[in-house]
């Protein structure tokens, strides 16, 4: 459990550590909160030569309202997003989420960003970020350029966020929608085998789920979205619609759930999401 | 850890399975490959660095052709043994005709030990079923 050696350098603005990783190229990997990295590097499977501390970048570590948009710094904590009265107010479903991750020390150290970023196949946030269609704003040695949800989870353990880039900020609608976030979590790490993000517009009769940890990457469940469509979302509405959760995509299977095993809970998960943002409305 | 993958190619049948065989091209097309030399009949040795975003380990392997029937299927065998673990696998390549190109279909199996079995099992197969993809892809555009 001891990392191989590398360099550290702490970068004070994010062009600073824009620089860096212009400079270093692949030897160097972002450090954000270091609850992906850490491990990943005292294990030895990931062996960077240089680190790039972000943590201290000021700016990146915020949550404020403009235009009825909402912006997270990207260093923005898991305990920081759980404990915010303007989200709480303005979009509940990021603390809800925030909750259910891990254990306090993750959610203490680790960041919404470093965790988007990583693009852990079973991590909660992809499917919160998805069923709220967050923007994504990522800084680049030409500037800035905006990423949408749908765009920013590629594959597993990747992001939009290509080498030399850095994530800024993710920017998500104030909603007065009713949410949900639902979990069947490996018991351990807290991981998700199964978790589903539902968000219900009940004026307009439309919903938005998102699944994550059941594929390769956290999806729309665009079959269960199209069933409830112009529906009234009753128990047996959301029933059906649910049981398409899993439809069209290839299920992982581990050793702690089989590919069966997590459409099922897929389906399941999506059905109680969806009852639990209904019912709150 | 069994990985199924299927792959439609612009080419028919004889060109994607002399294209799969040949050492260049699998040097080409597998990501990270750094050397192939050959060993022997379809036989090869192999210098790789794979993995998955910032997770990637070096790899000392061997790869083997066996079962040709040109130009429909041949099985392909690799084992590997790097810092992280090894790898053995073997994948059953099918192609056939499909409309005026063709249809590859592979079915692996593979066994991870050491390191990455012990800890990374939960993201081996996924990690593995986005290398065999890619890989396919890559065959497509050597065409």
């Amino acid at each position: 459990m001891i990392p191989a050696a590398f360099d550290y350098v702490r970068a004070s603005s994010v062009n600073e550590a824009l620089d860096l990783l212009a400079k270093h190229g692949d030897d160097a990997k972002i450090l954000a909160g270091g609850h992906s990295l850490i491990p990943a590097m005292k294990l030895r499977l990931s062996q960077p030569k240089i680190v790039i501390d972000i943590s201290r970048i000021g700016d990146l570590r915020s949550i404020s309202q403009q235009n009825g948009k909402i912006a997270i710094g990207a260093l923005t904590t898991h305990y920081e997003i759980e404990s915010s009265d303007l989200l709480k107010r303005a979009c509940p479903l990021l603390p809800e989420v925030a909750g259910k991750i891990g254990d306090m020390q993750v959610r203490n150290k680790g960041t919404v960003g470093g965790s988007c970023v990583h693009a852990d196949p079973a991590g909660d946030w992809p499917a919160a970020m998805l069923a709220l269609d967050a923007e994504f704003e990522i800084a680049g040695p030409n500037g800035n350029r905006s990423v949408t949800a749908k765009d920013f989870f590629v594959d597993i353990l990747t992001s939009a966020v290509g080498p030399g880039e850095i994530l800024r900020f993710i920017h998500v609608p104030a909603t007065a929608n009713s949410a949900a976030y639902v979990k069947f979590a490996q018991k351990a790490s807290g991981f998700a085998i199964a978790g589903v993000a539902a968000v219900v517009d009940k004026t307009k009769k439309e919903v938005a789920v998102a699944v994550t940890g059941v594929a390769a990457k956290a999806y729309r469940a665009s079959g269960t979205e199209s069933s409830l469509r112009g529906v009234e979302p009753t128990a047996d509405s959301i029933a059906a619609a649910a049981e398409k959760a899993a439809d069209g995509v290839d299920p992982l299977s581990d050793i702690h759930a089989s590919a069966d095993f997590r459409a099922h809970l897929a389906r399941v998960q999506a059905k109680r999401a969806l009852w639990a943002a209904v019912s709150r409305g | 850890m069994k990985i199924q993958a299927t792959h439609e190619y612009n080419a028919p049948p004889e060109k994607v399975f002399t294209a799969l065989i040949d050492p260049a091209v699998l040097q080409k097309c597998i990501e990270g490959c750094e050397q192939m030399e050959k060993t022997g009949e379809d036989s090869y040795d192999a210098k790789l660095k794979i993995g998955v975003a910032g997770i990637k380990g070096n790899y000392t392997g061997k790869v083997h052709i066996a079962e040709k029937k040109p130009p429909e299927s041949f099985t392909l065998q690799a084992e590997g043994n790097g810092g992280p673990g090894w790898v053995k696998g073997t994948a059953k390549i099918q192609i056939a005709p499909k409309g005026k190109g063709s249809e590859l279909r592979c079915e692996a199996d593979g066994q991870v030990g050491g390191l990455i079995a012990a800890v990374g099992s939960r993201l081996t197969e996924a990690a593995g079923k986005k290398m065999l993809n890619d890989f396919l892809r890559k065959v497509g555009e050597q065409l």
